[in-house]
């Protein structure tokens, strides 16, 4: 049945493309265009669909739309976090990690909810699959393969910011131009992107993969006038699976009974006893010899590009690191992959070294490599140019996500992709843009991180970069996200939301039926048993008080109270999770409160800087007028005083409410 | 641009108003923050209540120490015995002003309630209205401290609600920004002057200290799963905080500044015998508080005065003579003047200018060798001799003019010796200049209230410091059950000590975490 319906599938990408390619573009317009199939892309192109626009995806090859391009997994601490959250807001990939999974493990345990993360090794075919089926049926979608040559600007419509409006692409085989007044980039490593292995080096973004991109620079950076910088990455070799002595290292199960990315799933794909293991293995003295001797040979690494120093290659780790012993991790790459990936072991020198290197590892002694690693060097364009809602300031109508922003992950790119595609369908159905609060999500810390501070290297997801980390759970993440989702993005199904707004009514109702219950604290240990309460022997505690006990389960208090409390077993771990953190939540309120408000004074990006009627200098006002800051925040303005900061602060306070009046 | 016929009826020529970027975002407002539960918390939404000195600073007829937020009305009861109604809003009643705990009467003054919307930060308000001396203010705003849910103002912070409340138009704005510049400027600049040197590096060693411990449990907590993060890193924390805390702790008994003012500065006359010390305590008060006579040994016993010297509370004593002395009643008053000494936050060494040595030139050695021997162990000696003590040389009626000018070149900014005064106090030459040193001194014990808004700050970083104290306990508390909420303790205790030391970004965390740790997948 299921073998059936995927050679459906296949069949109807196939047809699909060649009904599409080229000439035979029954529709030369569309409300929004992405170009890229990646995690960026395939999100923005569902999201703005989701939304009602009309959109069409662009990418090079049909066949490589879901492709993991480095690692076999999703999620893990911070980026699970942001998979729950891309999940809330209905996008694909934690859907697609719940099918492809094929080993999940919640990081973090023992370490508190809030820093859980849910994290799964996949199935390279099957998260490839699911995306792919996912998007052929999303209505209002059109996938096109092909390459985009050009970006289509005109004049700026007078009345809104920005010297440039879009509004379309070209195609490289030169047929017509494809019109749309949205248009989301996800280009990936592919925007001036190199590969390096050894000393060679060559055009493209990834190995096997065409270059391209070539024209799309060139109008970002020569006709658009955007800044960019450069940046690197790296993949690892991938082993064949059978030359692995796996007896010669750890074996690393998942958990016993796996838990889905997705608040629609209730159990997972793979079933808990077809989950395949990990291996950890260790590197040796001997790798670092094969390092320190191919130095000479490996121009990637002689580069002094960023890199992301959180991922480094085996090669930067050695050398920052000299002496010590390295982890790599041996990850499935599928149910039927006859591949290891080598977590750990991202390496660029030429392929005979690297052989040699991995053999220096006694589970790999006889190792043989079926791909080498190789070096990706690439452009992003500085993401300070962009807007909140991940629009060029500068460019009506164009929106970026993904490692074009100077991102790393899979997960980093999923979540701007879908915020990028939620804004370029908002902005064709003439709705204004809308922005994610960081006291209400990862996507908005990293939103804001990014437009606000900008990059100096590959930025990837912490769980200490949110400072309402308390708040920002995975486990509430659809109650954070959903409603409002449905209720102001548009991009939430119904279905989902309905599901959502069910799970906060009955967590509702059971926090007050836990509210309700209140006893004396020596009637609670006579009641419960032997649990330590440090309150004296007069005070009355409610069930919710007696929850944020270490020792106490909702369980426990269900069992003394059936009758109000067993109808919500199914809650039990939030109950719990919900009862620990809120104190603390509560006592974070004014700080989220100050963020916000600041946040919501935002400088329209249209702001006369040179003839305010506020006290500036002039040299601030060029500054100013340059950067065009999002908000009162000045950082990414150099030079800049806090007292501008104020000056402006109450200037936008005043517009905000003029702005406000002028609509009513 | 030409388009093919038969296209749909796409969106294409529509504008799209990007609006101005305010448009909708996904915030909640507070009372949906947890999921619009209607279960009855704490008003979480609540903005806290804050305080301040709003008027200028230094002694002044009136002060105005101005209170807002929803606690408001309570701090009006409760400080100024309103059992009943709250006087009519915008209206002055004169009032005893008590502290909320111990009833003590600190001033009698004028109470105004504002009832929010109607007031400066839109928000309930009430101000007092009391008598400008520091040790008032001070009273004042220390019960204010001590209200539950009430805490110092951050710098600009009334200005900051106002503007949230829409309570400034547009030319406010202008003038506004240089005020809350100026405001947070000069409480900046007050605050690295006060931090300059010890303290300063003080605040900044443990910040710093902090600032790693937090990137510890952070990197443990973000990478340790599938990087090599020794286990023992969050046991070095642990011994970190405790650290920490003894040593703020400790910090936070010794800084005896706000009693001081309100319990008085300990000034101590204490010298040789016949220096005329007792002439000095008589000349300072005005009045023949103590025997004096040309007999040596004449005080044997501490002689108290309380004095107001530029507006500061002083407690004098006068002591006796310090000398070896056969008579157990004199032996007893020696003891007892050297144990003042050394609790004295500041001694007057009185030396009697007719033994010096005629050379001025031979005058620092002596008056060093004199104060060794007045003042309790070398190294206390040492360290007071900068700012804890002053040298009184007396009966310079009696020293040649030429020679006392002379000696007072040599004296002039000695290092290691605290200043000198030529001061006769039988004929009063010099005790205006005198004076001024004493004051200018005891105004720096005090805090210095005169400049800046010295006793507010320190209220301030005071409560700092101690929330900083109470957020590293919540570390210990959660350290085994629940890692993220113990981060938060140190996060927390670090965003409370950067208020003093400046802001810790989440990027200074993570370079410490990249800086000290392998990290890599």
């Amino acid at each position: 049945m299921l073998a059936q319906k995927l050679h459906l599938l296949r069949h109807n990408v196939l047809s699909f493309v060649s009904s599409r390619t080229g000439s035979d573009l029954t529709r030369r317009q569309y409300d929004v265009i992405v170009v890229g199939g990646g995690h960026a892309g395939t999100e923005a192109a569902a999201a703005a669909a989701r939304l009602g626009a009309e959109t069409l995806l662009i990418t090079q090859k049909i066949m490589t739309i879901g492709a993991l391009s480095c690692n076999p997994s999703l999620g893990g601490v911070g980026k699970g976090q942001l998979v729950r959250e891309v999940d809330a807001l209905d996008g694909l990939c934690g859907r697609a990690g719940d099918s492809a999974g094929v080993h999940f493990s919640i990081l973090n345990r023992s370490k508190g909810p809030a820093v859980w993360g849910p994290r799964a090794q996949l199935d390279r075919e099957r998260y490839r699959q699911f995306i792919q089926s996912e998007l052929l049926s999303t209505p209002r979608l059109t996938v096109l393969e092909g390459s985009v040559d050009e970006l289509l600007v005109s004049q700026p419509n007078p009345e809104e910011p920005g010297h440039h409006r879009v509004t379309g692409i070209r195609l490289v085989d030169g047929s017509h131009p494809i019109l749309s007044s949205s248009v989301v980039l996800t280009t990936g490593t592919f925007l001036s992107g190199s590969l390096f292995m050894g000393q060679t080096t060559s055009p493209g973004g990834r190995m096997g993969d065409a270059q391209s991109c070539a024209g799309l620079s060139y109008t970002l950076k020569e006709t658009l006038g955007l800044r960019v910088g450069r940046l690197r990455t790296g993949t690892p070799p991938r082993i064949v699976k059978e030359s692995v002595d796996l007896s010669l290292a750890q074996l690393q199960a998942p958990d016993k009974q796996p838990t889905p990315f997705s608040f629609l799933n209730t159990h997972t794909r793979c079933k808990p006893e077809e989950q395949l293991p990990c291996y950890l293995t260790h590197t040796t003295p001997g790798v670092e010899r094969v390092v320190r001797e191919s130095v000479h040979l490996n121009c990637h690494i002689q580069q002094d590009t960023k890199g992301p120093r959180y991922c480094p290659s085996i090669e930067s780790r050695v050398l920052r690191f000299p002496g010590r012993r390295h982890q790599v991790w041996l990850e499935p790459e599928g149910l039927t992959s006859d591949l290891l990936y080598p977590q750990g072991l991202s390496m660029t020198m030429p392929p005979d070294l690297q052989l040699r290197l991995l053999r220096e590892i006694p589970a790999l002694h006889r190792a043989e490599i079926r791909a080498p690693g190789y070096g990706v060097q690439y452009d992003f364009v500085c993401p300070t140019q962009l807007t909140p809602s991940l629009q060029v300031k500068s460019t009506q109508g164009l929106f970026l996500a993904g490692q074009i922003n100077g991102t790393t992950g899979y997960e980093e790119a999923a979540a701007q992709g879908l915020w990028a595609g939620v804004n370029a369908g908002r902005t064709a159905l003439s709705l204004p843009p809308i922005a994610l609060s960081r006291t209400q999500s990862y996507i908005g810390v990293l939103i804001d991180d990014l437009v606000g501070r900008g990059v100096t290297e590959p930025y990837r997801m912490f769980t200490s970069r949110a400072e309402f980390r308390t708040y920002l759970r995975p486990d509430n993440a659809d109650l954070r996200l959903t409603p409002r989702g449905f209720e102001e993005v548009g991009c939430v199904t119904l279905r989902r939301y309905k599901k959502a707004v069910s799970v906060r009514d009955g967590l509702q109702e059971a926090l007050m039926a836990l509210q309700s219950v209140a006893l004396s604290s020596t009637r609670w240990r006579e009641k419960l048993g032997n649990i330590s309460l440090s309150e004296n022997k007069s005070t009355t505690l409610n069930g919710l008080d007696l929850l944020q006990y270490k020792d106490v389960s909702f369980e426990m208090l269900a069992s003394a109270f059936p009758e109000c409390l067993s109808q919500y077993f199914e809650y039990s771990q939030r109950l719990k999770i919900e009862a620990v953190y809120r104190p603390h939540c509560e006592k974070q309120s004014r700080e989220m409160e100050r963020i916000r408000s600041e946040e919501s004074l935002s400088l329209p990006s249209d702001m006369d800087y040179l003839s305010l009627p506020v006290s500036l200098s002039h040299e601030v006002r060029e500054i100013l007028d340059r950067v065009r800051p999002n908000t009162c925040d000045v950082r990414p303005c150099p030079d800049t005083h806090t007292c501008v900061l104020n000056r402006l602060f109450g200037y936008a306070k005043i517009k905000s409410v003029t702005h406000v009046f002028d609509n009513s | 641009m030409a388009f093919p016929q038969g296209l749909p009826s796409g969106p294409s020529l529509r504008t799209f108003p990007h609006g101005l970027p305010s448009g909708p975002s996904l915030r909640p407002d507070l009372t949906q923050l947890y999921w619009g539960l209607c279960i009855p918390t704490r008003a979480v939404c609540d903005a806290e209540t804050i305080f301040a000195l709003s008027s200028g600073h230094g002694r002044c007829g009136v002060a105005v120490v101005r209170v807002s937020g929803p606690a408001s009305s309570m701090v009006l009861r409760n400080m100024a015995g309103l059992t009943q109604a709250l006087p009519p809003p915008r209206t002055a009643l004169l009032r005893r002003i008590t502290d909320p705990q111990s009833k003590e009467l600190l001033d009698r003054g004028l109470v105004l309630w504002f009832k929010g919307p109607h007031s400066f930060t839109g928000e309930d308000s009430a101000e007092f209205h009391i008598h400008g001396g520091p040790a008032v203010i001070t009273a004042v705003l220390q019960a204010l401290g001590s209200l539950e849910g009430v805490r110092p103002a951050e710098a600009g912070e009334f200005t900051r609600r106002a503007f949230h409340a829409g309570k400034l138009g547009l030319t406010e704005v202008e003038g506004l920004g240089d005020l809350i510049h100026a405001e947070t400027e000069a409480q900046r600049r007050q605050a690295l002057r006060q931090m300059d040197g010890e303290l300063g590096r003080l605040y900044q060693d443990w910040s710093y200290r902090l600032k790693r411990c937090l990137a510890h449990v952070e990197a443990f907590i973000d990478f340790s799963e599938d990087e090599l993060i020794e286990d023992g890193v969050l046991n070095q924390v642990d011994s970190s905080v405790r650290q920490l805390e003894t040593e703020i702790e400790r910090h936070l008994k010794d800084e005896r500044r706000g009693e001081r003012l309100r319990t008085g500065v300990q000034v101590v006359i204490a010298g040789a015998t016949n220096a005329g010390k007792s002439s000095l305590l008589n000349t300072l008060c005005q009045r023949p508080a103590a025997i004096v006579s040309p007999i040596a040994g004449t005080t044997r016993d501490i002689v108290e005065t309380s004095l107001d010297i530029g507006g500061f509370p002083v407690l004098l004593s006068d002591t006796a003579g310090l000398r070896d002395s056969s008579d157990s009643v004199e032996r007893e008053g020696v003891r007892r003047a050297r144990q003042r000494v050394e609790q004295a936050d500041l001694t007057l060494v009185v030396v009697d200018s007719t033994q010096l040595p005629p050379d001025p030139q031979l005058v620092p050695a002596f008056l060093q060798e004199h104060l060794s021997t007045v003042l309790p162990s070398p190294e206390a000696g040492m360290k007071a001799a900068s700012d804890r003590v002053l040298l009184v040389l007396n009966k310079s009626d009696l020293v040649p003019e030429e020679q006392r000018e002379r000696t007072e070149g040599e004296l002039r900014e000695r290092p290691g010796l605290p200043p000198a005064c030529f001061l006769s106090c039988s004929t009063s030459t010099g005790l205006e200049d005198f004076l001024t040193v004493l004051q200018s001194r005891v105004k720096t014990l005090c805090g210095d209230p005169l400049s800046g808004a010295p006793s507010l700050t320190q209220a301030r970083h005071r409560a700092h410091l101690q929330q900083s104290v109470q957020a590293l306990n919540q570390y210990h508390q959660y350290r085994d059950q629940d890692l993220a909420l113990a981060a938060e303790g140190v996060r927390l205790a670090l965003t409370h000590l950067g208020r003093i030391t400046g802001r810790v970004g989440a990027e200074e965390i993570l370079d410490i975490i990249f800086r000290d740790f392998c990290i890599g997948k």
